[in-house]
Parts: structure tokens; sequence; C-alpha cells
């Protein structure tokens, strides 16, 4: 005779076992709400609720609710943002696990939301198509069966699915089963239950792990990793040759990573692409500079021969008679060029981090900016199709971050940061002041630490100029 | 009315009607709230008074005030993520069931994208999400860099009704916890946006780093009862 089935809250406790650390897990309704109350306090991770919570805990009374509307409270260094804002940072791969309570999950790996299922006729989905698409591992929280025996694993599911082929995991209330490119592999079994008794309930092929063991419910307090490098030098050793780079700053010399742009020119990685509003037009603009020193900005990379390709909006010198660096790099040939209007730079960008692949603006319809590129009439005003841009680094500037990365900025050292900061892989900030979590107020944090890996002090007094 | 300018830039109501004024029989409307917390309560209610009625609403956190529309009759059809929870009784979900109500539901973050490419400008996005499943059937599809992505046209709507903690009198807005859900792109995407506050201050009140929807984007201001 098998043994208990385990309840919700068992289930919740086995799955949080797959956070790992200091990544955003996003957390759905039903059982998987109960994953909030299974994390140990003070674990390294942000659940993520669709609310607006990134970084939460359960509270008595609060103003803010988790994805089921039960209150909730931001943990130190979470944040507060708002709907959009979490569906693009799943969409845009920021989350590195999501959990799901589905009511079917087929041996492929398709899945259906139990609100779905609920809801045939209308089959509303909530988070959860948004979860399956976006998160880079799907975890499945579900009863193994219905209460008459009937399986919910099947080879096929039979109700209308949210998700294709995405549940990389499911854990029920009898088992753990992992879904590989040859179907399911049973990982674990609860207490009192044989591969055979969860065979039996289970209406797809099942394979045993040869590593077959017992569920259990522990859930580890996680470590934050550690995101502060002890120099600009270090947080941008890695950065190879033929990078893509998202470069800050708007004109100069406020708002724009000095530290860290010295620190790529010495670097000396080649062959870059860069992007960036101006391509460096300090130098010949000034901007206020006293006489005899030279701004820090883009054009020390142009100079150092780095910059193979640039996209910018603002790539000339404001003087004819000054041509800037870049504008000497482009017409001898040693750097490319694509010119993007400044907020479809922006949109780009945004896109890039929010997972959108493209999108239509009216912005360049009908100039040179818009020649070459696909052309629609939605409700009679015509627009063009622009490109997502997504950076493999980000070097941007900040005022304060806190050691996990959540940062806010000072008046326009704000300019491209936020975007630029969710569309690379690698983003590598540098502020004035680190501060502890819950220093910053979660109502006003900028970028989400989620966008941030690697954080530099600039040194207290460095100068902006060479 | 806390200021003094007569003038058409004076965007503070001192009533729930006359700060819906123009919302006329048909409209869609947007309207905030998250699992039926910081609903925009008195706007709503000044809905049911008004009468206006053959409404679209896209809602996906309705509670009882946005109920009491649907009880009243006024809305024709709603769209959300997940329109009631399945597992309780409400009015929203009585109403679709005896086919009072229409509903169609769309992925939390595909009607997010829409809305806000509306209020960007934006003609309409490609989006990944949903590809493969029945919420891409019958929409254009296209591969980018190498994954499958569902074309998704803007949203753009005739009224937003929003609740904020805090306004100046200009219309920047800020908010409390999860009073920030569904707002700040639904501010952006209206013809006209009305803000239900706890409180109005002068500009200047509030730090202009953290402010989070910018005046621009609303054109009445209206202070609910403490």
């Amino acid at each position: 005779m098998p043994g208990d089935r385990l309840d919700p809250q068992k289930i919740a406790q086995r799955a949080a076992q797959e956070i790992r650390p200091g990544e955003a897990a996003a957390i759905g309704t039903g059982i998987a709400a109960g994953i909030s109350r299974a994390v140990p306090p003070g674990s390294g991770a942000w659940l993520l609720a669709e609310s607006g919570a990134i970084g939460y805990r359960p509270a008595t009374e609060s103003a803010l609710v988790d994805a089921s509307g039960a209150p909730a409270e931001i943990i130190p260094g979470g944040v507060v943002v708002g709907t959009v804002d979490t569906a693009a940072m799943l969409s845009g791969g920021h989350a590195g696990v999501a959990f799901v309570e589905a009511a079917q999950v087929s041996a492929r790996g398709d899945f259906v939301h139990w609100t779905t299922a609920e809801t045939l006729s209308l089959a509303a989905p909530g988070f959860a198509v948004d979860m399956a698409s976006g998160a880079r591992r799907l975890v499945a929280v579900m009863t193994h069966a219905h209460d008459g025996g009937i399986s919910r694993i099947h080879q096929q599911c039979s109700l209308p699915v949210d998700g294709v082929g995405c549940v990389s995991l499911i854990v029920t209330d009898i088992a753990v089963i992992g879904i590989t490119e040859s179907g399911l592999e049973l990982l674990e079994v609860a207490a009192g239950w044989s591969a055979d008794d969860v065979a039996a309930m289970t209406e797809a092929p099942l394979a045993v792990s040869g590593n077959l063991r017992e569920m259990t419910f522990d859930v580890p307090k996680l470590p934050w990793p550690g995101k502060v490098y002890d120099s600009a030098d270090e947080a941008v050793a890695d950065i190879p040759d033929g990078a893509v780079v998202n470069v800050d700053g708007f004109g100069g010399p406020g708002g724009m990573a000095h530290y860290l742009m010295v620190a790529l020119r010495d670097h000396g990685a080649k062959g870059l692409t860069m992007i960036s509003n101006t391509a460096g037009i300090a130098q010949v603009a000034r901007f206020g500079a006293p006489e005899g020193v030279t701004p820090i900005d883009h054009t020390i990379l142009v100079e150092n021969s780095q910059i193979g390709h640039a996209i910018a909006t603002y790539p000339v010198s404001p003087s004819i008679n000054r041509p800037s660096a870049f504008e000497r790099a482009f017409l001898s040939g040693e750097s490319t060029l694509e010119v993007s209007p400044q907020g479809t730079l922006a949109e780009r960008l945004r896109s890039g981090g929010a997972g959108v692949g493209a999108f239509y603006t009216p912005t360049g319809v009908g100039t040179l900016l818009g020649e070459g590129k696909e052309q629609r009439e939605i409700n009679g005003r015509s627009y063009v199709l622009e490109q997502r841009i997504l950076a493999d680094f980000c070097i941007i500037r900040g005022h304060k971050a806190d050691t996990l990365g959540n940062m806010v900025y000072k008046g326009t050292s704000r300019n491209f940061n936020p975007v630029m900061a969710t569309a690379a892989r690698t983003t590598i900030v540098e502020v004035d002041e680190i501060v502890q979590p819950g220093e910053l107020d979660p109502e006003a944090i900028v970028t989400p630490g989620v966008f941030v890996n690697r954080i530099v002090k600039r040194p207290e007094g460095f100068s902006p100029y060479l | 009315m806390s200021t003094a300018s007569g003038s058409n830039l004076n965007k503070v109501r001192d009533s729930a009607e006359a700060a819906l004024s123009g919302l006329d029989d048909g409209a869609l409307l947007l309207v905030g709230g998250y699992a039926g917390h910081h609903e925009p309560e008195t706007l709503l209610q000044g809905v049911v008074d008004s009468g206006v009625g053959d409404l679209t609403v896209i809602c996906p956190g309705g509670g009882p005030s946005l109920s009491r529309l649907v009880e009243a009759g006024l809305v024709r059809k709603l769209i959300s993520s997940l329109p009631f929870n399945p597992r309780e009784d409400s009015p929203v979900k009585r109403a679709w069931e005896s086919r009072q109500l229409e509903l169609e539901a769309q992925p939390t973050g595909v009607l997010a994208e829409r809305i806000r490419a509306g209020g960007a400008g934006l003609g309409g996005v490609f989006l990944p999400t949903g590809a493969g499943t029945r919420f891409a059937e019958g929409q254009e599809t296209r591969e980018i860099d190498g994954r499958e992505h569902v074309f998704q046209p803007a949203i753009r709507a005739d009224f937003a009704l929003l609740r904020a903690s805090v306004a100046d009198t200009l219309g920047n807005l800020i908010y409390s916890g999860t009073g920030r859900n569904w707002n700040p792109i639904m501010a952006m995407s209206a013809r006209i946006t009305v803000a239900e506050v706890d409180e109005i201050r002068e500009p200047g009140g509030i730090d202009p780093e953290v402010v989070i929807t910018p005046a621009i984007f609303v054109q009445r201001i209206f202070q609910r009862a403490s």
C-alpha cells in the first residue's frame, strides 16, 4: 500500500529547493503560492510576483500583495515595480525559474495551467503563459492525479495548452519527475511510494533514474552571490574582442561611466560594436569643460581604435569645423555606423531587455532613417519595423547601488541607463556609493538588481577629465 | 477644489462626475487594480451613477468596484488575463456564465505590452509569449532570432481610470506597493487619464527622481474621501 499523498505546502517546499542563489524566481498562484512560505527568511534570491514585487515574503497586512492577492512585504534588497515590468523581466529571460500549478503536463513538457482548466470555455491563463514563455526553467507543481485516480500527467495534454515543451521538472504530491528529450524520468518518490506505484498513476512512459531518491523538504538558505568588484579593470577584464557593448552617456560630462570607460580603454578589446547616444562628442563640444583638459567619453575608445561599428543617434560633432574622433574614424573606414533615431534606439534597447522581437514605430517613416525597412499601415498610420538590440556587455553609471545591484540615479545620469541595463547579458555599473540591501527605498529604485551583474565604486574624486 | 487656477490647465476635479465628464456609451476603458486591491473605487462608482453602458473594459485586476459595473449591466465586454478566481463565486463569474458578459482572456504580459505599446506610440510588437498555443491562433507570426514571435497590436483607450497614492496638482503620480500594478502603462495609453488619489500636493511636493507617472500623461485628478 503506497504512503500518504503530500499536502500542497509540502509540494511547495520540495519545489522551493529548485531556486538557485541570486536568481529571480517567478511564483505563480495556487500551490505555487506556498513557495514564498517555504523559503527561509534572508535567503539569497528574489521571489517575483506579477503584482509588481521583486523580492517579497509573506506579511500580515500591507499595501503590497503577492500574485494571489495575499499580503506581502518587500525583503531588504527587493523592489516594487509595475506588472508590465515583471512581465518584461520574464519575457526578456531575466528570471531563472518559474513555478506554476499545472492541471496537466505532457511527456514533452507541454502544460495546462490550473486556471485554464477551471475556466474551460474561456481558458484564462493569468500570468502562466508569460512564465512558461520567459523563464529559463519551468517547474510544474501539481497533484499527480485527480481524486478518482486519473492521472494529470499524460503522453499528450487533452486540454488547450498554455506552453509548448517548456516544463523541465514536475513536483507532485507523490514524486519528482524530470522531463528530458526522451520523455519522463522519475527522480524522487514520496515516503512509502515505489517507482511502480508512481508509474501506475502516470499515463505516460516513465523511466526510472538510477539515482532514485526519497523526496526531502528542507529548503536551504541561499547565499547572495557577490557582485562588488574591487576595480573597474577587474570588472571589464573579460570583455572580448568583437563584443557588443552598451555605453551610457547623454552629452557630458554628467552621468557617464568615466571610470569604466577608462578601464575599457586600458583593457584594449578591439572590434567592439558600441551602442550609445553620441559616439563621443565631449572633446569637441566641450560641455563647459575647463581649458586645457580632455573630457573622458566614448572618444577615448574611438581614438584607441577599439570601435569597429557604432549604433548611435548623434554620432557627429555639433561643429562641421571640428569633426569628432568618430567622424574621422568613419570617414577613414576604420568604423562603420548605423544611425538610429533617439527614441527608436531607446525602444530597441527596451525591446532587447523585455523580450520584444521587433516593433512598429512611426518614427522615421518617409525619411532616410526609414529606408529599407519594412513599412506597414496600422489604423491609417504608417510605421516602420525596427529590430531589438541585445548587447553582450553594458557599462553604465549610477548614483547609488546596494550590494545586490539595485540602483538609483541622479539627474541626467539616468538617461539611457535603465533600458541599457536590461539589454545586455552582463551589466557592469559604476556608482558613487555602495550601500547595504534595504538602504534604498524599494519604491524608488530605478534599476532592479536582477539586471546588474557587477558593481564597482567610482573612486572618490575620480576626474571626468584625462 | 484646492487650486485657484481657473484655466483649462487645472486638472483637479472635485467630484467623480466631473472627473468622468465626456465618458460615453461604447467607450473603451482601462481600469487599474490588482486582485481587487487598489481599485479606483470612487471613479468606478461614478461610472455606475452616470449610467453609461455598452462599455468595453480592460481590467486585469478587478474587484468589488468593477463588479458593481458588471452587475449594473454597463459592461459589454471585459478583457483580462484572469477575469475571476475560478474557485470562488463572484459577480463577474455569474454574469459570464449567464451570458450577460463577454469575456476575453489574454496572457498578462501580452496585455501589458499591448497597452504599453499604445502609450509609447508603437503600432504593435512581436512577442514570443504564447507562440504555439491558442493565443497565437489566427495571428501573424514570424521567426526572429530563431524563435517564433506573435504580432500583438497596440491598444489605446478612451479613458483610463487609475488609483494612485499621491498626485501633485499638475498630475505627477506616485503609488504605494501593489498600487503601482497596471497604472503606469494605462496612464500612457488613454485619451483621458483620470487618477483617483489619496492626497494632492503642490508641484514640488513629490521628489522628481521618484515620480512614477509624469503629469503629461494625466488629464484629471480626483481626491477620494479619506
